[in-house]
């Protein structure tokens, strides 16, 4: 694995080969499964160290987490009247059942 | 009696069993609490699957039909969320087929092949002092709290989230905007923890960035 490149491990996107830091280019394709706790405890530790010392990932992670933030209750969602043929359908169970 | 009456106080949180049971009966209160708790879902997800609104209310509609016909053969083999869910998702790709559009879950390309995160030209090449390292940083959002409280802002970030191809729209929607867990979402949809989480980071990586170009003027 480069050490500028994506991980490329396909069923272990969250894992990193531990005897390699991470890099801001990884750190950032990182960054959900990050967020989400799904990262492998080594390459979370990696993350973490690498965020101790690298304010621009910080800045980056922080802008992550404030989209986060504003997508919550971005879009209020009501529900219609349900359809006049599945509460016909209950009607009858109803009168079936009386 | 009528089962309304059996029914008639019940807790909030009823189990699979009793609201099968109420259904079978044709309780109607049942079926509006159920409707209403899980109509904005199977809304989000029909309309990953067809091009318009409009036809998505028809597919959630259609599901609903054949829910309340289909209830005597629930068997309760999978939860009953799972089981609607499913007569959703067979309604839409029907659906989706009548439209010839592709299947919206039919393929999940593993993580980093697709578009990355960031422009790949904004990190140190290797035969750079530090490859990988970022050579065009993130610029800092000049406060960030109150700007993205904005309504320009929520609508630009709405605008873009209607953008997103259908897959990372939905699955935005529900993890992000409606708040549903990975497990529920993953269940529900019968998809994997990481595919989910593939689709969910290309979204909201996308979306950053549009907030990004929005706050501070140039894409990033």
């Amino acid at each position: 694995m480069h050490k500028s490149g994506l991980p490329h491990d396909g069923h272990s996107a969250g894992e990193i080969d531990p005897s390699d830091e991470v890099t801001c280019q990884q750190l950032v394709e990182l960054v959900t499964d990050y967020v989400e706790g799904a990262l492998q405890p080594r390459t979370m530790n990696h993350v973490e160290e690498h965020l101790v010392v690298c304010d621009f990932c910080v800045t980056y992670v922080e802008q992550m987490r404030a989209t986060i933030a504003t997508l919550k209750g971005l879009e209020k969602h009501g529900s219609p009247e349900p359809p006049a043929s599945a509460l016909a359908a209950l009607q009858a169970r109803r009168a079936a059942g009386a | 009696m009528p089962a309304e009456h059996a029914i008639a106080g019940a807790p909030a949180a009823e189990s699979d069993e009793q609201i099968v049971a109420a259904l079978r009966a044709g309780d109607e209160r049942t079926f509006r609490e159920l409707f209403a708790r899980s109509y904005p879902m199977m809304k989000r997800v029909a309309r990953a699957y067809v091009a318009s609104d409009a036809v998505a209310e028809e597919i959630v509609q259609d599901t609903w039909m054949a829910i309340v016909t289909g209830i005597e053969r629930f068997e309760g083999r999978s939860a009953l969320g799972t089981w609607m869910f499913s007569i959703l998702t067979n309604q839409a790709k029907t659906h989706s087929a009548r439209e010839r559009r592709a299947l919206p879950f039919s393929s999940v390309a593993p993580a980093g092949i697709e578009q990355p995160a960031v422009d790949p030209d904004r990190f140190q090449k290797d035969d750079e002092a530090w490859p990988g390292h970022w050579a065009t940083p993130p610029r800092p959002w000049q406060k960030p709290e109150r700007r993205l409280l904005s309504l320009e802002a929520r609508d630009r970030l709405r605008q873009a989230l209607a953008e997103l191809p259908d897959r990372q729209r939905l699955i935005v929607g529900l993890r992000d905007v409606d708040g549903h867990s990975s497990e529920e979402v993953c269940d529900l949809l019968g998809i994997s923890q990481e595919n989910q989480r593939v689709l969910l980071h290309r979204g909201r990586s996308r979306l950053r960035a549009i907030l990004d170009e929005y706050l501070e003027g140039s894409d990033a």
